[in-house]
């Protein structure tokens, strides 16, 4: 099936922020704090202005009628509320924090005056290091909250101590995580106008994953009802979780709309992007496996600090990843003994945000590498031993509660043992090393909840009650209009949720239209992350599209004098199941709908041809497995990924091609943060990686040829069985690359203790390993 | 577009038709082509000449339009995405990254479909090693580069297959 977006975005005539222009508009550009950590003693402002063109510098006096922006977090008493004004008013807190922003008549004009803009700074310490932070003499870096630590958390399980006390085998590593982001091709942007109507509103085009919640989150900080604030989300060049935060500029960009009286557009660049955006993943765990002597796994323990940066992010703060990591450490073990504890200490340093795979990432490599340390040190197989262990495919409780809706866990892990020919390449293995290569394989199970609602944020301890609603509704002719608040940012809803619509009504799929990213046309709804929308979507459509179709139903049964239950309704024909000659078009059905008078059903008459509704399933888990096999150059320290396969089960398929480019794109994204991407501080908190030369992604010449294979089991909860997918290859992919190099280097006797693992620090553990290997040799 | 440092007259000819307009001398290609042609198909990523987004051909080389200004083409023949179909058709390497799900979000398409096309015309048949080669410049951050070395492998065999039979 041919994606319904592609003709426009292959014709260079998608519709991004950027593409966006107003009459008179005019252009914005920040200045930002080149300090971690600094007093703002005087901005001046005057050579900026003396610019033919720049009109206006605004400061956070400028601006200090807007309501503070607000971050609570997930909704418990454990996490600390933080509050900011949208530009620094006193203090900046990383470099990038926001504290003017020049508007001008031209991007370039903008940017001359923002390099003019002259910030008197009185440089504080920084707190750079997130353990230092959380002592009791660190620096604090938000006064106000009195701690740095956003959320000190605890959870246990099972009798962890005693399953400590009572083993046979205790693994305990340390790992931390590396600093990555989502850094989509197409940045951050906003264009705000303000019209003098009806009270006063803002028309705002952004380039968001969630119009509705961001509306609802600045709108009280713009100090305007929600319903005069409209947002619309064209095309979204790439989001991966970045584009679901609310960002000062979110604000900034409509305040400044209003003062200055001209539409302002705000592009962010490269730096900016890496610099100001969100930052992800950046977590130091230590992880602790107790194990009777046959392998049973007893006990899990871990901890997991985030490195939340200045800021408790809104709306998901850093427990979108030190949380995330924590419960739900069992993943697909029957390990009944578990326990974490999570801190998440500001720093000054970017904040923590929600980037694809989130959390999991961190507490996937932690628990993945840590159990093939219990292989090694057991002297078991690293797939036995996880085979052993694992749970079964029917529906599971986890110690901390969450309920598994079924899933392929053992028989994934197998078929991705299959996928690299594991027997054999271990004989190849030993082959390779007789001629010095060093190759290498490592497996990553993993479990992740995907149709992030109600009920899996609680069980995920992110007690938020989410939910979506789709507005379906035939028109007079026949053909289809569906409404979302999810939204699309590469997905392909216009395609797979016109699929789910046309299969209900049994009509053709391109007589269906798909309506999203904008708050004035389409139903409220939570947004798409967290690969929440193949769920939610599907259930709201199918809930929304049946009723619409019942109706339908109905009006054929009586315009064709048969009982409903007889009518099928198929390409767009109602029939009289085995009368073929009685049918009536949907076109007929439609008009008779909107215009059949008092013929038609009361609630017909009442609700004509649309209906609205809302989906909030149980807890959904998609799982599967990664593999990879891996060559390094010892030499150079260079990793080269020889093959890595993937087996994805989210339930229900409801597109293969788009599941499979969402298991591949998020293999990528794994790769990129096993071994290339890393957002690096100074030790004073200078910030050193704000371009692609820095940054590295990776390319077509680091992900090689994958191998996709995929288990359908359906989900026990919700509608058709369906799971969701999009952070799967990210979650599985690091930790089966950093298995594999550690499993290559086995003769040197490595330890891993970082991502990214960059051929420097592989050099730098080989020469360490060859060192202790002389001194051994000397002694 | 608003000027500080004077304006210039620059005249080139894109896809073929020829256009001018006034630009600062340091204002970049992309940013002409984007806003002051109103070509928006061409997608600027980083600015720093890294990503590839913004490629586009000039006198037929593949080039970063956010790495050149707009003054040094004067004259020059420019294509970008915009004239890639013809008459609402997609064009053979367009109608192959659609069926091979070579695009996601759709912001990397231009300037991965002008390497594609700069590719095809130095090396009509290339192995899959040297359409990864060739296409590392570009980055996707969505597809993981499956759906769009398989779109560059069926649209070169697709060409080899009509050509043969003609």
């Amino acid at each position: 099936m041919q994606r319904v977006e592609d003709p426009r975005l292959l014709a260079g005539r998608g519709r991004f922020v950027d593409d966006v222009a107003f009459p008179g508009m005019l252009h914005a550009a920040f200045v930002r704090s080149p300090h971690a950590h600094a007093r703002i003693v005087s901005v001046d402002a005057s050579a900026a202005l003396a610019v033919d063109g720049v009109l206006a510098v605004y400061t956070a006096k400028d601006v200090d009628w807007l309501a503070p922006l607000v971050s609570s977090g997930p909704m418990r008493d454990d996490v600390c509320v933080q509050s900011r004004t949208p530009l620094a008013a006193s203090t900046a807190r990383h470099v990038g924090d926001p504290v003017a922003v020049v508007v001008a008549r031209s991007p370039y004009l903008a940017e001359d005056g923002r390099d003019l803009v002259d910030v008197e700074w009185d440089a504080l310490p920084p707190v750079v290091d997130p353990l230092q932070a959380l002592e009791p003499d660190s620096p604090l870096v938000d006064e106000e909250l009195g701690t740095n630590n956003i959320c000190h958390a605890e959870q246990s399980a099972g009798d962890v101590d005693a399953a400590f006390a009572d083993a046979d085998y205790v693994t305990s590593i340390r790992f931390h995580s590396g600093r990555s982001t989502a850094a989509p091709i197409e940045g951050r942007g906003v264009v705000a106008e303000y019209e003098d109507r009806g009270g006063g509103r803002y028309n705002i085009y952004s380039s968001t994953q969630m119009p509705h919640l961001l509306r609802m989150f600045i709108a009280p900080v713009l100090g305007v009802p929600a319903g005069r604030v409209t947002i619309k989300a064209p095309d979204v060049g790439g989001a991966f979780g970045l584009k679901c935060t609310v960002f000062p500029e979110d604000i900034v960009i409509p305040a400044v709309a209003r003062l200055s009286g001209h539409p302002v557009k705000w592009i962010e660049d490269r730096w900016e992007n890496l610099a100001a955006g969100v930052h992800s993943k950046d977590m130091v765990c230590t992880m602790e496996i107790a194990a009777k002597a046959d392998g049973t796994m007893t006990a899990f323990r871990g901890r997991f600090v985030t490195d939340s940066g200045a800021y408790s992010s809104v709306p998901f703060s850093p427990l979108v990843d030190s949380q995330v990591a924590g419960v739900y450490l069992s993943s697909c073990y029957d390990v009944q003994n578990v326990a974490y504890s999570i801190d998440n200490p500001l720093t000054n340093k970017c904040q923590i945000g929600a980037v694809r795979g989130v959390g999991w990432v961190p507490g996937q490599l932690a628990r993945e590498v840590a159990i093939d340390r219990l292989a090694r040190t057991m002297g078991k197989d690293p797939v036995e031993l996880r085979l052993q262990n694992m749970i079964g495919p029917e529906v599971y409780t986890t110690p901390f509660g969450q309920t598994y809706d079924g899933g392929s866990y053992a028989a994934a892990l197998e078929q991705a043992r299959d996928a690299v020919d594991y027997a054999e390449f271990r004989q190849r293995q030993l082959r390779a090393r007789e001629d010095g290569r060093y190759l290498g394989v490592g497996f990553s199970p993993f479990v992740e909840p995907t149709g992030w609602a109600s009920a899996s944020a609680a069980a995920g301890g992110m007690p938020i009650p989410f939910f979506d609603t789709a507005s379906v509704t035939v028109e007079t002719d026949g053909s289809v209009t569906v409404t979302t608040g999810l939204h699309s940012d590469g997905q392909g809803h216009e395609t797979t949720l016109a699929q789910v619509t046309a299969d209900e009504l049994g009509v053709a799929m391109d007589s269906v239209r798909i309506v999203y990213g904008d708050t004035d046309s389409s139903v409220f709804g939570m947004g798409t992350y967290a690969s929440r929308s193949a769920v939610l979507g599907f259930g709201s459509i199918r809930e929304s599209a049946g009723q619409v179709r019942d109706r339908l139903t109905r009006i054929a049964a009586s315009l064709l004098e048969a009982d409903p239950s007889d009518i099928d309704l198929v390409d767009g024909v109602a029939r009289v199941k085995g009368v073929p000659d009685k049918s009536v078009p949907l076109q007929q059905i439609a008009l008779f709908g909107y215009f059949g008078g008092t013929a038609r059903p009361d609630d017909i008459q009442r609700d004509g041809l649309t209906a609205t509704a809302g989906y909030d399933p149980g807890e959904t888990y998609a799982n599967g497995c990664a593999a990879a096999v891996v060559e390094v150059d010892v030499e150079t320290g260079l990793v080269t990924i020889e093959q890595l396969a993937a087996v994805e089960d989210c339930g229900v398929v409801l597109n293969p091609t788009i599941v499979k480019g969402q298991v591949a794109g998020a293999i990528a994204n794994g790769i990129g943060i096993a071994l290339l991407e890393e957002l690096a501080y100074e030790d004073n908190g200078e910030f050193i990686s704000g371009n692609l030369i820095n940054y590295l992604y990776p390319s077509t010449t680091e992900v090689p040829s994958l191998t996709l294979h995929s288990i359908e089991t359906p989900s026990a909860v919700s509608a058709g069985g369906v799971k969701g997918v999009g952070e799967a290859g990210t979650i599985a992919a690091p930790a089966a690359i950093v298995n594999a190099i550690t499993d290559a280097l086995s003769p040197f006797g490595i330890t891993i203790e970082k991502t990214p693992v960059t051929p420097e620090y592989l050099r730098q553990l080989l020469r360490a390993a060859d060192h202790d290997r002389n001194k051994l040799v000397g002694a | 577009m608003d000027s500080r440092l004077g304006s210039v007259a620059v005249e080139i000819i894109v896809n073929g038709e020829k256009r001018a307009a006034v630009a600062e001398p340091r204002m970049l290609l992309s940013d002409f082509l984007r806003h002051g042609l109103g070509l928006t198909g061409t997608h600027v990523g980083c600015e720093q000449g890294v990503c590839g987004a913004c490629t586009v051909l000039i006198d037929g080389q593949p080039a970063r339009s956010c790495l050149t200004f707009a003054v040094q083409v004067e004259g020059a023949q420019v294509e970008t995405v915009e004239g890639m179909a013809k008459a609402g058709e997609l064009s053979d390497i367009q109608q192959a990254y659609r069926s091979a799900h070579g695009l996601q979000c759709g912001f990397c398409t231009p300037g991965f479909l002008a390497s594609t096309q700069a590719l095809l015309q130095e090396n009509p048949d290339p192995t899959d090693e040297q359409i990864r080669e060739y296409l590392s410049g570009n980055v996707c951050r969505c597809t993981g580069y499956q759906g769009i070395v398989a779109a560059v492998r069926s649209a070169a065999d697709a060409r080899k297959a009509s050509s043969h039979g003609s």
